[in-house]
């Protein structure tokens, strides 16, 4: 609510900006000084007749200037003349010649002076060239001039009101000045830049900016409002075409009715650029307008060229009521909206109200008045503004657009690369996963197949001998699945599961066993270092059970340098040197020392007889914990 | 006279197990069953003092008839005998109720000495079966935002047990480091096992309570 209160500061400046160019305009265009030496000329005799001379026959009364045919002459096509006598009195100095100055003749004039044509306007048939709204000045040569009372007759042509679209186009012809050329010419300049080159320069632009819009709207559907907008400028250009081509090559009813059809296709644009730009979009008045700007002309055409007048004048209201109908729609959208437009809108929307009140005004009374002049310029002015400010939101959003697409484009790299990390560590996942559950599935199979039939062959052969065989391989595929399925092992639980074993061993075997090892070992032993130093202390075991005769055995454990080393010490026979044949045979010797090498230890054996057995096993603690 | 179970599937270790038991249990009386459903049929309509269950079977888990006996006929001894001997496999039966467990490839006098013990209540405790056991009560230590959860805890000199038979002593050296019997360190192993299946149970309940709850 607060944000709408005060205008954004965007609107603040567009609208200063509309404010300055405007007062500058006016400052420009201030009038130059009144002319003290012109003569004003505000009544004259006036007669109708179309010969190349005064009627001296026909009726002529004295009427007041600005003449209005409509009001002087009702129903008149022309031509009329008027009869102006002066008095060479008012003549400069002999360097000035004396020139005749009238703001507004319509559509065009011949001027005789003492009886001697001095300008005549390039169609004086018809169509007539349409003079309306450009300033004629008249040099009225020295020679020509009479001393004391000269005669000037004006023979002007025009269509009466009913048959043309605007009363500023219909048969008149404005007050007269008479003086010195160089002070008329700097009038008539500031004339013709008010009612010409100011409209011209304004409506070349609106075709420019407008065409522009229209193709930047037509070819992006989503603003639409740009098109109608587009549209609307370039039509409202095109009513200003009598500007530029004074002599169409039409009948004038046809370039009337030309014109005239332009009304409701600018209403049309116009009306729909403001539903467009609140967000609305109505189907009714989508097919609604089209069938207008049909029907207008076509009615136009069918009441024929005398009722020209009253019938645009109706429509145009019909067609202003629109107008202002879809304007109360806009803002009342565009307040709810709290849209930031609102203040800027709201205050073109009313200067134009204005400049159409203006216009209503001057078509109710005769001859264009300066301030309907100036406020003919303020529509499209008001028009440039507004396509300005669109031109700004348009870029605003082309702007944000880009943001949230960069914003859009760097999130979406994110989520890939999410998605990459995501999808990799779950791949990750998923191998561990399946080499797990195919370890296990092995493990499961070797217990329940081999597992079984070697445990059937232990426990039913009659032969010692294979049934012991038996239960090593038992032991030994029960040590391979762990090895293949198990994790690392603390070192510390490691020796607590050897110990309970070999102790339990040698008690059994009647051997007092000494066991030595420190506690609380924080290192870990790869799940093959563990079965295989399993497997190696288990053999040496046996070996001093079946083998040795020792009484005594004594094991050190400890960890230095990185390694850890086991030293298995029994007080038995040894191994004889005789033996060394066979040392591998039934003792190990050599599997032990093969296994304590897969693990880059060492296994030594250092024995003799009567000095009983040393097995000194050495595993690098580092490297047994990688090799899994 | 007992009255003995035997649940094994392997035909000649079944036979091998049976004469097994005659020999230490002489005048026993022996059901055999090679299956799961059997056995758990037999176990609601005869009355066992022993029950020697395999792991493995062909219909199902052996541990299924522990709790099963246990529910059922808690003075009977459940023993485990199987193939594996790593704690993966044989703590899951410990808690259920088994008292006890026998590895299948050992040789016949140390099973028979092993049954025997048994029979009298000296049940084995492996080193990586009461490290086990400790992480298992040491968890439950931990505060629990469940009150309703059975506080079953070990004493000190069950935890002394524990602590000594996981660092590889065994029974007969603990006894001697603690200046006790022989039979009263095998009844504070005995309660450890009995502690480890009551809880176990309280727990199993109270999860079954817990699923019931929010299930709904």
């Amino acid at each position: 609510m607060p944000r709408r209160r005060s205008p954004p500061s965007s609107t603040r400046l567009l609208l200063s900006i509309g404010l300055w160019l405007l007062a500058g305009m006016l400052l420009a265009l201030a009038p130059p000084p009144a002319a003290a030496q012109a003569l004003h000329i505000d009544s004259a005799l006036s007669a109708e007749g179309d010969d190349s001379r005064f009627p001296e026959g026909a009726p002529a009364r004295t009427v007041a200037l600005p003449d209005d045919w409509s009001r002087s002459h009702p129903g008149s096509s022309g031509p009329v003349w008027y009869r102006v006598r002066f008095n060479a009195a008012p003549a400069p100095q002999a360097d000035d010649p004396l020139a005749l100055l009238a703001t507004h003749v319509c559509a065009s004039f011949e001027v005789q002076l003492n009886g001697h044509v001095v300008h005549r306007g390039t169609q004086m048939d018809e169509p007539y060239t349409m003079d309306c709204d450009h300033p004629q000045l008249v040099t009225l040569p020295a020679a020509l001039l009479r001393a004391g009372v000269n005669q000037l007759d004006l023979k002007v042509v025009g269509y009466p009101l009913a048959q043309v679209g605007s009363r500023h186009r219909a048969g008149a012809l404005s007050a007269l000045a008479l003086g010195p050329l160089p002070q008329l010419q700097a009038r008539q300049r500031w004339r013709t830049a008010v009612q010409v080159t100011m409209p011209q320069a304004l409506g070349a632009t609106l075709l420019l900016t407008g065409g522009f819009m229209f193709v930047l709207g037509f070819f992006n559907r989503r603003e639409s409002h740009l098109a109608y907008f587009g549209a609307l400028s370039v039509g409202w250009a095109l009513l200003g075409a009598r500007l530029w081509l004074r002599d169409w090559p039409l009948p004038q009813p046809a370039a009337e009715l030309l014109l005239a059809s332009l009304l409701p296709l600018v209403t049309w644009a116009g009306v729909q650029f403001l539903l467009r730009y609140a967000g609305a979009r109505l189907r009714w008045v989508d097919v609604g307008l089209p069938l207008q700007a049909l029907l207008m002309p076509l009615s136009l055409a069918l009441a024929g060229a005398s009722w020209l007048y009253p019938l645009v004048t109706a429509w145009a209201a019909l067609l202003a009521l629109e107008a202002v109908a879809a304007a109360v729609f806009h803002l009342r959208r565009q307040w709810r909206g709290r849209s930031a437009s609102f203040w800027l809108m709201a205050a073109l929307l009313a200067a134009m109200a204005v400049s159409a009140l203006i216009e209503v005004w001057a078509q109710r009374v005769s001859t264009p008045s300066m301030l309907a002049r100036l406020a003919q310029l303020m529509t499209p002015l008001l028009l440039v503004l507004m396509g300005l400010r669109l031109v700004q939101q348009h870029g605003q959003a082309l702007r944000q657009a880009e943001a949230g697409r960069a914003l859009l484009e760097q999130r979406v790299r994110e989520a890939t690369a999410e998605i990459e990390r995501n999808f990799r560590q779950l791949s990750e996942l998923k191998i561990e996963q399946v080499t797990e559950r195919e370890r296990k599935r092995i493990a499961a199979d070797l217990h329940d197949d081999l597992g079984a039939k070697l445990l059937t062959i232990v426990h039913t052969s009659e032969n010692d001998r294979i049934s012991t065989l038996a239960r090593e391989a038992l032991e030994e595929m029960r040590l391979s699945v762990r090895g293949l399925t198990g994790r690392a092992v603390r070192l510390a639980d490691a020796l607590g599961d050897w110990r309970a074993e070999v102790v339990s061993r040698l008690a059994q075997a009647g051997i007092e066993a000494d066991w030595s090892a420190p506690e609380d070992l924080p290192q870990t032993l790869s799940a093959r270092a563990y079965v295989q130093t399993t497997r190696i202390l288990r053999e040496a075991t046996s070996n001093i059970i079946k083998h040795s005769g020792a009484s005594y055995c004594s094991v050190q454990c400890q960890v230095a340098d990185g390694d850890f080393q086991l030293v298995v010490q029994d007080n038995g026979e040894g191994i004889s040197s005789e033996a060394d044949g066979r040392l591998d045979r039934g003792h190990g010797m050599a599997t032990m020392k093969q296994r304590a090498k897969q693990l880059q230890g060492q296994c030594l054996v250092e024995s003799g007889p009567g000095f009983g057995t040393v097995i000194r096993l050495t595993l690098p603690l580092d490297r047994a914990l990688e090799a899994s | 006279m007992k009255t003995i179970l035997l649940l094994e599937d392997l035909p000649e270790i079944r036979a091998w197990l049976r004469k097994l038991v005659l020999q230490v249990f002489p005048d026993s009386q022996i059901s055999e069953s090679a299956r799961v459903a059997d056995a758990l049929a037999l176990v609601t309509a005869v009355k066992f003092d022993l029950a020697l269950v395999d792991l493995g079977l062909p219909d199902g888990s052996g541990v299924d008839v522990v709790t099963k006996l246990r529910d059922v006929q808690p003075e009977t001894q459940s023993v485990v005998v199987t193939i594996h001997d790593d704690d993966e496999h044989l703590f899951p039966a410990l808690q259920a109720g088994a008292f006890g467990y026998i590895l299948k490839e050992q040789p016949r006098e140390l099973i028979t000495e092993q049954l025997q013990r048994i029979s009298q209540g000296e049940p084995p405790l492996s080193p990586s079966i009461a490290r086990r056991v400790m992480a298992y009560f040491a968890n439950k230590a931990k505060p629990q935002v469940n009150t309703q959860l059975v506080n079953v805890s070990l004493t000190d000199r069950e935890s002394e047990v524990l602590l000594r038979v996981a660092k590889g002593y065994t029974l007969p050296e603990i006894g001697v480091q603690l200046g006790l019997s022989r039979h009263t360190i095998a009844d504070y192993v005995k309660q450890i096992y009995r502690k480890l299946n009551v809880s176990s149970r309280a727990e199993a309940a109270l999860e079954a309570q817990r699923l019931g709850l929010f299930g709904r």
